[in-house]
C-alpha cells in the first residue's frame, strides 16, 4: 500500500525542510513555496492532508485551503501559523473550513498525532467519494437552536428557517442545556456570551456527543485565542462577526441546514469534523456537569 | 415666591426694599427721602409708576438743582417727573449675576451716582448698591478660577495617561509584532532539536551494536553465531535507508537551526536597539539607525505588503533622544503601511544642509482631503473607527519633533498618497537636547 500524500506550503524553506523531516517516515511528503504549484499538485494527486501557513506573500493561507476545499473536498485541512491575528482565523473558519488551527512554534508529537488523525479521516473521505451513497431523504424534521440574547438573531432564524424546522430560542445556559438534553439539534445557532455567562463550553460538548450538529458562532466578541479554541475544540463552522447582516445569516443558516443533512446521511463525514478535547481546565468542569445532567435528564425523559 | 435657582438667590440676596418714590410727588419733597437716615447709603431713589420703574433720582442730580441759583425756588414745586433719569439701571431678579454684573458694568455713569433697580418680571422689587454687585461677582470669579484650576489639573494628569495609553498600545502592537516573528525561526529550530533527538537516540542504539560486535569480535572465545547474528543486525541498520537519509539530512536541519537562532537574536537585538532600554535617554545618534531601527521592528507590518525604498544620504550625528525619534519613524510606517489598501511602496529619504537634517517618508496610499491633513497633528484626531486609535500618534509625533527644536509637515494628495516632511537642526543652542526630554510632561511654553 502506498503511503498516504502530505502536502506541505510555507513561504520559509526552513520550516518545510524541517516538517518534511517529521513526517518523513510514514508519508509521501509534498513541499513547495508557491501556493499555485500546490493548487496544482492538489488538481493533480491525491492529497490526503494540506498543512499551510497563514501569511504568505502571494496569497493567504485560509484562501489557499478555501480552493483545496474546492478542488480536492475529500483532502483535509490544516492551518500552521505563528500570526494570530482575528481577521486570518475567521476567514480559516468561514473560507478554509480548516480541521485544525495550529501555532508556531509546535510540538513536534502534537502535530504527528493530528496528521496521522486527518489521514485516517481522509482515507476514509477517499473511499467514500468512489462509491457515493445518495443522501436519504429527510426523515424528521430538523432542529434550530439559537442561544442569543439578540432578538434580531432569533428573528431571523425564524423568518429564513421557520417553515421547515423546529425552532427553539433559549435566552440563558440553562435553558439551553435543558433543550438540548430532550433532543439533538441540527443547526446551533449561539453567541458566546448567554445571559450573563459563557457558553463556549456547550458549544464545545455538543460536538462531543453529536458531531452532526453544526455550529454558527455570531457574536461581538472577539478574542483570537478564544476563536481558536472553538475551532480546535467545537469545530464551529461559520464564525460571524456582530452586528451581522441579515442576509449574511440566512444564506449561512441555509447552507449549515444542507451540511447537516449531508453530515447525518454520510456518517463519514462526521468524522471531518472530530473534535480535540478540552483545554481549559475550568471549562472542563462545566461540560462534566453538563453531560452529567444531560444524563439524568435524558434518563428521567426517556430519550 | 417662585422656585429659585442659586443664581436668581444670587440676585436676590442683593435687594434692598426701599419705598419708592411717585413720579407725581413735588421736587421738594425728595429732600425728606434723602435726609432720611434710613436711606443715608443710598445714592439715588427709584421711581414707580403703577408698579413699573420708570426712572431714578440721584443725590447728585437732585443736589445739582438745588446748587443753582434759586434753583429750590425754581424747580421745588415741580413734579419729580420732570427731573428724573428715565433710563435708570435695571437688573431682572432671574437674571444670572454674571449677566447682570456684566450690564451694570457696561451702563454705569462715572462718577458713579445712581444705584440700579431690580424688577421681578418688570415690576419693581426693590434696589441694589453696584459695589455689592461687583463684590458678589468677584467671589463667584474667585471661585470659577479654582474650579478651572482643579480642572486644568484633571486634564493635564488625563492627558499623561492618555498619552502613556498611546505609548503602551503602540510598545504592545510593536512587541507583538517582533513576538509572532520570532515564531517561524523558533518553530522550526524547536522541531528539528525535536528531530534530532529522535534521531540520536537511535544513532545511540546503533553504536550499542556496533560496540558489542567489536567487542565480539575482538575477544576470541566469541562463538560465530552470536559473531553473525550481530553482524547481521549491523547490516540492516546500515543498509536502513531511512536513517541513512535522515542522518544525512541532519547536516541541513543543524544549518538551518543555527541560522533560526541566528535570526531569533537579530529579533531581540532590533528590539533591544529600538527601546534603547539600556542606552542613555539623550545621546549623540545617527537618524539613519534610527530609520534602520524602525524598518526593521516594523518589518511585520511591512512585509509582502509594502516595497521600502530608501535614499539615505550619509548623515551628521545629532544629540537626540534616539528611542523617541525611532517611535517618530515607527509611527510614520505604520500609518504609511495602513494607508495603503492594496500593493504600495514607502519611499524614506535623508539628506542634509549646514544647519538642518531633512527626512522624508511619501507613501503611495490613499491620500487625504486637505480638511483631514489640516487637522492630522492635533491631538484626539483620528479617521479610525473609535476604539481603534487614540488620535494621539502623530500629536505625540510632533510633540517630539518640536522638542527636538524641529518641525513636520505633511502633504497629501487624495489617491496618490501623503508625503511628511521632518527637519531638524544639525545643532541645538544651549543645553542641547539633553534636557527637558520627557513627553509632556515639559511646560509647552519652553521651546523657542
Amino acid at each position: 500500500m502506498s503511503k498516504p500524500t502530505l502536502l506541505l506550503i510555507d513561504d520559509e524553506e526552513r520550516i518545510l525542510r524541517s516538517l518534511r523531516m517529521l513526517f518523513f517516515i510514514g508519508y509521501d511528503v509534498r513541499t513547495t513555496t508557491d501556493p499555485d504549484e500546490a493548487i496544482r499538485i492538489l488538481r493533480e494527486e491525491k492529497v490526503h492532508v494540506i498543512v499551510s501557513d497563514q501569511r504568505m506573500p502571494v496569497m493567504q493561507g485560509s484562501e489557499l485551503l478555501r480552493i483545496a476545499r474546492e478542488t480536492s473536498p475529500a483532502t483535509m485541512r490544516i492551518l500552521l501559523t505563528g500570526y494570530s491575528d482575528l481577521d486570518a482565523s475567521i476567514a480559516s473558519v468561514n473560507e478554509g473550513e480548516v480541521f485544525r488551527y495550529l501555532m508556531k512554534p509546535w510540538n513536534a508529537e502534537d502535530v504527528k498525532k493530528v496528521v496521522a488523525e486527518a489521514t485516517a479521516i481522509a482515507e476514509a473521505s477517499f473511499a467514500l467519494q468512489i462509491n457515493p451513497e445518495p443522501p436519504e431523504a429527510a426523515g424528521i424534521k430538523p432542529r434550530v437552536l439559537i442561544m442569543d440574547n439578540d432578538e434580531s438573531t432569533a428573528k431571523t432564524v425564524h423568518e429564513t428557517l421557520g417553515d421547515r424546522c423546529e425552532i427553539v430560542w433559549a435566552c440563558d445556559a440553562q435553558h439551553a442545556m435543558e433543550e438540548l438534553a430532550k433532543q439533538n439539534v441540527s443547526v446551533v445557532v449561539s453567541d458566546l456570551m448567554l445571559g450573563g455567562s459563557n457558553v463556549g463550553y456547550i458549544l464545545k460538548t455538543i460536538k462531543q456527543l453529536n458531531p452532526q450538529t453544526q455550529c454558527i458562532v455570531v457574536t461581538s466578541f472577539s478574542d483570537t485565542s478564544r476563536l481558536i479554541e472553538l475551532i480546535n475544540q467545537a469545530q464551529i463552522t461559520r464564525f460571524l462577526p456582530k452586528p451581522v447582516s441579515k442576509g449574511l445569516l440566512a444564506r449561512n443558516l441555509e447552507s449549515m441546514l444542507e451540511r447537516f443533512q449531508l453530515v447525518r446521511s454520510q456518517p463519514v463525514l462526521q468524522k471531518r469534523q472530530t473534535v480535540e478535547p478540552i483545554s481549559d481546565p475550568a471549562e472542563r468542569v462545566s461540560a462534566g456537569n453538563f453531560i452529567g445532567m444531560l444524563g439524568r435528564l435524558r434518563s428521567r425523559i426517556g430519550v | 415666591m417662585n422656585n429659585q435657582n442659586p443664581a436668581d438667590e444670587s440676585i436676590f440676596s442683593l435687594v434692598t426694599p426701599i419705598d419708592a418714590l411717585s413720579p407725581d410727588i413735588r421736587l421738594e419733597e425728595v429732600t425728606k427721602h434723602f435726609s432720611d437716615p434710613r436711606n443715608a447709603k443710598l445714592l439715588s431713589l427709584p421711581v414707580v409708576e403703577n408698579g413699573r420703574p420708570i426712572g431714578v433720582i440721584s443725590r447728585y442730580l437732585f443736589m445739582n438743582i438745588y446748587l443753582k441759583h434759586y434753583g429750590r425756588e425754581l424747580y421745588g414745586k415741580r413734579p419729580l417727573r420732570e427731573f428724573i433719569n428715565n433710563t435708570p439701571l435695571l437688573v431682572e431678579l432671574n437674571q444670572p449675576l454674571a449677566e447682570a454684573a456684566l450690564h451694570v458694568a457696561a451702563n454705569m455713569q462715572f462718577p458713579l451716582t445712581e444705584d440700579f433697580i431690580v424688577t421681578r418680571h418688570g415690576r419693581y422689587l426693590g434696589i441694589g448698591f453696584v459695589m455689592d454687585l461687583l463684590k458678589a461677582m468677584e467671589v463667584k470669579m474667585r471661585g470659577n478660577t479654582a474650579e478651572l484650576e482643579q480642572a486644568y489639573t484633571q486634564l493635564k494628569s488625563s492627558q499623561l495617561a492618555l498619552v502613556q495609553s498611546e505609548k503602551m498600545a503602540s510598545l504592545g502592537q510593536m512587541v507583538a509584532g517582533v513576538a509572532h516573528e520570532i515564531n517561524t525561526p523558533l518553530g522550526y529550530v524547536q522541531n528539528n532539536v525535536a528531530i534530532g533527538q529522535e534521531l540520536f537516540s537511535q544513532v545511540q542504539i546503533m553504536i550499542a551494536d556496533y560496540e558489542s560486535l567489536l567487542d565480539m569480535l575482538l575477544d576470541g572465545g566469541a562463538d560465530e553465531e552470536r559473531i553473525t547474528a550481530q553482524l547481521l543486525k549491523v547490516a540492516a541498520t546500515r543498509n536502513d535507508a531511512n536513517a541513512q537519509e535522515m542522518l544525512g539530512e541532519m547536516d541541513g536541519l543543524m544549518a538551518d537551526s543555527l541560522y533560526g537562532i541566528e535570526q531569533i537574536s537579530g529579533l531581540v537585538h532590533d528590539l533591544k536597539n529600538f527601546s534603547r532600554m539600556d542606552a542613555a535617554a539623550n545621546d549623540l545618534a545617527n537618524l539613519n539607525e534610527c530609520i534602520e531601527s524602525a524598518l526593521n521592528i516594523g518589518r511585520n507590518v511591512l512585509k509582502n505588503k509594502v516595497e521600502v525604498v530608501k535614499d539615505l544620504a550619509h548623515l551628521p550625528d545629532i544629540m537626540c533622544a534616539p528611542s523617541q525619534l525611532n517611535q517618530v519613524f515607527l509611527n510614520l510606517f505604520t500609518n504609511a503601511a495602513q494607508a495603503m489598501e492594496a500593493q504600495g511602496k514607502l519611499y524614506i529619504k535623508s539628506w542634509h544642509d549646514a544647519a538642518h537634517i531633512r527626512i522624508s517618508v511619501t507613501d503611495t496610499g490613499k491620500g487625504m482631503p486637505a480638511e483631514v491633513a489640516n487637522k492630522i497633528f492635533d491631538p484626539f484626531f483620528t479617521t479610525k473607527p473609535v476604539g481603534e486609535g487614540t488620535g494621539l500618534g502623530l500629536a505625540i509625533t510632533q510633540q517630539i519633533i518640536q522638542q527636538h527644536g524641529g518641525t513636520i509637515s505633511v502633504e497629501s494628495r487624495i489617491g496618490e498618497g501623503s508625503s511628511f516632511h521632518i527637519s531638524l537642526p544639525v545643532a541645538r543652542n544651549g543645553a542641547s537636547a539633553a534636557s527637558g526630554m520627557e513627553i509632556c510632561a515639559q511646560d509647552p511654553e519652553r521651546h523657542t
